[in-house]
Formats: structure tokens, sequence, C-alpha cells
């Protein structure tokens, strides 16, 4: 977007022509409307030679040259020196990654990166779109049979894998101590029911503090950590390839959101970098429950280091069974680069490596530079012989929450569209749940009615 | 005489042409100097702005999948329009956050500028103080006034906590959204429009007005006869400028990417960020591109009446 209507110069009283100038360029702008189709400029990273492979990623080498950082740059490293195919790294901050355009324009101009990182929520966009390469044949049998189960499956299309997960990443309640002492709670009082949470959170809201936080930007991830809300009443948005989505647990699930903004014991909009920023809401004392994953324990590690949290499983409707929501980013190959065989190899070497060298690289990354659950279950005994989930929080994550998870539903955007403003509705505009979860269900009937592609699950 | 006649006669058809050799050479010269000085602008208005444009135009007939496929799909973009009921909401959210930020922001603007018209002490710094917002990036400007806005304990939650307002979360309840950007976007704007028409005033002469005094004119006379009708160039500028800003400009986008996203509940979701989300979330880059000509083409014929009704804001006299 580099026209703006506003130029930064002011200029002087203007004649005709400037205004006819000024009037016309910034006229012609809209028509970019975004950077539709400036994507052109080559980007030398992508795509490279067959001797080279680009590797995008929101991780490293950044700036900070934090651990996560580095846990990237010495991936590359130690690939680099045993192997002629390189990989270079090229950095792309988070925002951008997620929900920006330079992949996007990238893969549109065919100058697509050989790996990148992808969640569960684009994996039906970019498979739909060719650009997955099938990683199965470089992937050991041994290999295969270490992940836990239904990992591989949620990344598979006809018993081919197109992704390896770097890790699994559950959702909680985290809640302040402090909060809680301060309003004279204990921990008999953590909430295990709906109705429950309201009334506590009601408790621990003040002038200055919300009792309960959930997500309330629209977006994948906002999605993403309602599906439990939906799966505790058994409910889903598509069963046997046929919309479910107009169901009790639904409207259940769409209402219990609504009534914490409508008692007014949880934000309207959320702090810092939104739901999953446990330092800016929880951290800084804005909220006293915050619904976040397990990456907020590194985060708060890092960050808060003198904050006193625990963490307890979602609350239940009555009747209702425990659930959570396994995220995590995957490593996938580009089935048009310029070398997919290689890249294939890279990321079953970086990801699924069953040596000695291949299982501590995983446990770093997945309890050292971040915090994880493993998705290998030779990752796992390993960090457990360090003591990686001993005690507090992760050992409730590993032991408690996450056994009660699912993968996280790998929905086209015409599928999470719907659900998304089904949810924003009801949480900040007081729709009626049961209609909004009728409209949803109507539109996304509609769409699967015509959609041609991998199974939706 | 035949030999003093002839003489003169070939150095005057000699100087003749030289004369206007060398005129010429100075005109092609500042031409050129012209052209030069415009190149770059031209150039990149021609690379970035208008190629792009047609080949929007272009694209807009095929069913484009973000991964490089193209099929023609002819007039099914457009037909796919007319049900969608996102769109038209879009365009409604746009159209209300146009016909209150136009005008709130030129009479911002103009009040402001009439307010720093004259010298005083201090002018300088009030002057840069009201520019300021102009000059930092929109995403910067989102930041700052997310901190502010915070819910319960932003800087403007504690401004109203004594008229029992602290709880009001003005980016997080979807009946209050788009008016917080319409006053954050004129708290942007303001600055640079207060420039615009201060350009303008100067070129109002002092001698007119100081005539109209003479003549027994009031303060408010001389402004509704002399000034006003004299800046009507400029008002135009200010009102079309900031039309269009409105429609696609970085508000209209950066702000509302940044603070909300579109949200709550859709209540800001401009036509630009929904063109964005169908190219880029949705991949649907050929609907995207139909969308875009469509509201280049209410552009055009907002601009267009604009032009009619004030006959592109030229004296009457032209």
């Amino acid at each position: 977007m580099s026209a703006t209507p506003f130029p930064a110069r002011p200029h002087g009283r203007p004649s005709r022509r400037t205004v006819l100038r000024g009037g016309l360029g910034a006229l012609a702008a809209s028509a970019v409307g975004g950077p539709l189709l400036t994507a052109c400029g080559g980007d030398d990273s992508g795509g490279g030679g067959g001797k080279e492979m680009s590797f995008w990623n929101f991780y490293g080498p950044s700036d900070d040259q934090g651990p996560q950082s580095k846990w990237f740059v010495s991936l590359a490293e130690q690939w680099n020196a045993n192997n002629d195919v390189k990989v270079k790294l090229r950095y792309i901050p988070g925002k951008d990654y997620l929900s920006g355009t330079t992949l996007q324009t990238a893969f549109q101009s065919g100058q697509g990166p050989d790996i990148f990182l992808i969640s569960p929520g684009d994996f039906l966009r970019y498979y739909n779109g060719g650009v997955l390469q099938d990683l199965s044949s470089a992937l050991p049998a041994e290999s295969k049979a270490d992940y836990l189960p239904g990992l591989l499956e949620a990344r598979s299309v006809d018993g081919k894998i197109y992704g390896l997960p770097m890790e699994i990443e559950p959702l909680a309640m985290y809640y302040s101590e402090a909060a809680f002492e301060k309003a004279g709670l204990s921990e008999a009082d953590l909430p295990k029911t709906w109705d429950q949470t309201l009334a506590v959170a009601q408790k621990l809201t003040g002038a200055k503090r919300n009792g309960v936080m959930f997500e309330t930007l629209p977006g994948y991830y906002q999605n993403f950590t309602w599906y439990p809300f939906l799966w505790q009443g058994d409910g889903t948005p598509i069963k046997d390839g046929k919309v479910a989505f107009d169901s009790p647990a639904a409207v259940q699930a769409l209402k219990f959101w609504q009534d914490t903004i409508k008692n007014k014991v949880a934000p309207r909009k959320a702090l810092g970098d939104g739901g999953g920023d446990v330092v800016s809401n929880l951290g800084s004392g804005a909220v006293a429950m915050q619904q976040s994953g397990i990456w907020a324990v590194a985060d708060l590690r890092t960050k808060a280091k003198n904050f006193k949290y625990g963490i307890i499983p979602h609350p239940t409707p009555d009747g209702g069974k425990p659930a959570t929501d396994l995220g995590g980013w995957a490593f996938v190959a580009n089935a048009k680069g310029k070398n997919p065989e290689a890249a294939a190899k890279f990321i079953t070497w970086a990801l699924g490596s069953t040596d000695a060298e291949g299982v501590e690289r995983q446990r770093q990354w997945n309890t050292v530079v971040k915090t994880n659950v493993p998705p290998r279950k030779s990752v796992q005994t390993a960090a457990d012989a360090k003591g990686a989930f001993g005690e507090g929080v992760l050992k409730k994550f590993v032991s408690e929450i996450a056994p009660t998870g699912k993968p996280e539903p790998r929905f086209p955007p015409e599928v999470y569209q719907p659900i998304a403003d089904a949810i924003q509705a009801c949480q900040l505009n007081g729709a009626d749940p049961g209609k909004a979860a009728a409209d949803a269900a109507a539109k996304i009937d509609t769409f699967l009615k015509t959609y041609q592609g991998a199974p939706i699950s | 005489m035949v030999t003093t006649t002839a003489p003169p006669s070939p150095p005057a058809a000699v100087t003749r042409p030289r004369r206007a050799k060398a005129s010429m050479t100075k005109k092609r010269r500042e031409a050129l100097a012209a052209y030069a000085f415009l190149a770059p602008d031209v150039l990149g208005l021609l690379a970035f702005v208008a190629l792009p444009m047609v080949l929007a135009f272009g694209v807009a007939f095929f069913k484009v999948d973000g991964f490089g496929n193209y099929s023609y799909v002819g007039f099914a973009n457009y037909k796919l329009m007319a049900h969608d009921d996102q769109l038209w909401s879009s365009l409604r959210i746009t159209g209300i956050y146009v016909v209150t930020f136009v005008p709130l922001a030129f009479v911002v603007s103009f009040a402001l500028a009439m307010l720093v018209r004259n010298h005083f002490r201090g002018i300088g710094w009030v002057r840069s103080a009201f520019f300021l917002p102009n000059v930092v990036s929109l995403v910067v400007v989102g930041l700052i006034w997310q901190f502010l806005l915070v819910d319960k304990r932003g800087a403007i939650a504690n401004l109203l906590a004594p008229l029992g307002l602290g709880d009001v979360s003005f980016l997080g309840t979807p009946s209050l959204a788009l008016g917080t950007y319409v006053v954050i976007s004129v708290w942007f704007l303001m600055g640079y429009q207060m420039l615009v028409f201060l350009a303008g005033l100067k070129d109002v002469p002092k001698e007119l007005e100081d005539a109209a005094q003479i003549d027994g004119a009031s303060a408010w006379q001389r402004f509704r006869y002399v000034i006003w009708p004299l800046l009507r160039p400029t008002s135009f500028f200010v009102v079309v400028n900031s039309t269009i800003g409105a429609v696609t400009g970085l508000q209209a986008f950066d702000l509302v990417y940044v603070l909300t996203k579109g949200g709550p509940a859709r209540a800001t979701s401009t036509v630009v960020l929904y063109i964005y989300e169908q190219a880029f979330t949705f991949n649907n880059m050929g609907y995207a591109a139909a969308l875009t000509t469509v509201v280049v083409a209410i552009l055009v014929l907002c601009t267009g009446l604009m032009f009619a009704f004030t006959r592109g804001g030229r004296f009457d006299e032209d």
C-alpha cells in the first residue's frame, strides 16, 4: 500500500490540476484495496535454488535472538553442516505470518517458501491449493509410531502425511493467586462448572478487574479457544461430512460466553495481544481468571517471574464432559517448491528423528525453550526423565488436561467464518444463541453442498 | 545598393531562426526538467497504481485460488455480490463512517485553521501539536489509542469514571466502536487538513478583507462573503480527499486491523477490510478484485457528483 490518499507533504492551495491528480491518485490507490496485486516484488529467499531451501517461520533468526530463535538457527546450522541442499531461514514477524499478506502473496505468485509452518486452521486451505508435499515416504515407520495417536491423522489425507507437528498446545484456565486471596477466595472456590465460573467471577470482579476472560477478537484463535466449550456438550460443527452445528451443545456454549459479558464479569476487549497473552491480562492484574494455552507457562516464566498463578481444566456445563483443544504448529513442505523431496527429508529429520540427538532436539523445543506437551512418546519419556513435568502446572497440563483433548479442527475459511460470526454476535452483540447457531449452520450447509476437497474434520 | 541591401537580409534570415531556436531550447530544457522531476512520481503511479488497477479489472473475471491457479468465470464474481450480505453490510458501515467522518473532520480542521490563523505567542507550538498525530504511522496511532481505551483501566476510562462511565468499552461495544473510529480518525487527520485550510486562507487577499471592513462588513459577513467563497477550491479538495481516504484510506484499514479486526461482531468491518479478508483469509483473490472494481466505481461516481455539484470548487467567475 504505497499510495496514500493523504500526502505527507501538505500542498499549498490546490489548483484544479492538483485536485484532479490527488483525487485520481487516491482513486487509483483504492484499486489496490490492500496489497492485492503488488505482490510481484520478488523475494530472493523465496524458492531458492535447487541447492538451497527457504524456510519461512516466525521464530528465528529474530532480532531478540531469544532461545526460540536460537533453536531454529541451530537447527538450520546442524542440517547445513551435513547436507548439500542447505536450509536458509527467513524470519517473518508473528502477526504478519498469522494474518498478514507475506505468505499469501508469495504463493499466489509462485514464490512460496520450500518449508514453512502451518496451523491446523490453515491446513485445508493449503492442502486444497495443492501446495503440500507428502512427507510419508521420508518418514521412517518407527518415527511414525512414536507420535501420539491422532496427531498425524489430523495432518493426513488418504493416509498420506502432509505435516509433522512440532508441539502440542492444550488450553486451560489460568488463575491469579493474588486475586483470589484479595477476594477472600481459596482453592476450594476454583470453579468446576460454568455456573460456578460465573458466580466466582462475580466475586473477583471489581472496579479495575474482571473476574474471567475469554478471547474477544475475531479470528481463527477465538474459534480455537471456543471449541472445547462446544465439545463439552458433545457438539461438533460437522459430523460425517454434514453440518451439525445447530445443536443444543452449540447454543449453550454460545450462551455461556455471552453470559460472561452480559453479567459484566468478563472484559469486552483483551489487553496486549489478546486472549493468548497471559502476561498482559492475568499478569497485569486486569483479570483474575483467563483461558489460555500451555505456551503461557514459558511466557510467564520469562516476563513475569514473580507472578503466582495456577491452572484448572475448563469448567464444564452440567452433565458435560471435560474437553480441551490441542493446538500446535507443524512443519510442512511446498510441493511446488524447487526441491520438495529434500524439504521433506529436512522436516522428517528435524522433527521426526528418533536417535538421541533428534529426541534431545525435540525435548529442548518442547520443555526448555518453549512449554508444550511433546508430540512424541520418546520425547515425553526423555522430558520426564529430566523432571520437566514432575510438578506444578506443567504436570497438570500433561496428566490431567491434555488427555481430555482433541486436535484442533481443520476447517476451511468457509466453515470457520460462520462459526466466528456466531461467536462474535452472541458474545459481544447480544444475539440470540439459538438463532446464531441456526444461521451459521445454514451457511456451512450451503458451502458443504458444493465443497470439493479433502475431508473436513 | 545591391551590395548594401543584399547583405543584411541573410543575417536577418539567420537570426530569426536562431532566436526561435534559442527560446525553444530554453522551453525544452524547462520541459525536460519538469518531466525529470515528475518522472519518479509518474513511474511509481504507473507501476504501482495504474497497472495493478488495470490488472484488477482483468483478475475480476477469474477464479483465483491464491496458489497461482486461474480459471475464467466471466461475470460470476459480480453475480456473487448480489447475495453477499457481508458485502452490503460492510458498504453500509463504510457509508456511515464516511458521512460522519467527512463533515466532522471538515468542521474541526476548519475551526482549528481559523483558530491558529492569526499570529500569537506560541503559535508554532500549537500548530505542531495539532499536526503531530499526522506524522505518526496509523499502526502506532492504533497502539496509542488501544492503550488509552483499555477497558476499566485505561486513561479514558479513568477520566470517565467519576461520571459513572468507567465501565464503558469503546472498542468492545458494537454500537460504540465505529463512532470511536470516527473520533480517532478526525484526531489523526485534523492537523493535515488544518494546514491545507491555512494555506488556503493565506491566499485570501488581505486587501479584500480590509475593503470589506471599511465598507462596514461585520466579522461574520467578511467570513461569509469574502473568505468562504475564496476557499471553495480548498474546501473541495479537503472533501474529496477525506471522502476517498475514509473509504479506502489507511484509517479504514490499518486502524481497524490493529484495533478490532473488524469486530466486535463485525461492527467495524469496512469494505476495504472485507476485500482484504476475501483475498487473504478466503483466498478468493478474483472475488476480491471484483469487489475492488466496484469500490472504484462508487468512488468515481461520488467524486463525479461532487464535481458536478461544486463545479470542481472553481470560483464563480472562472
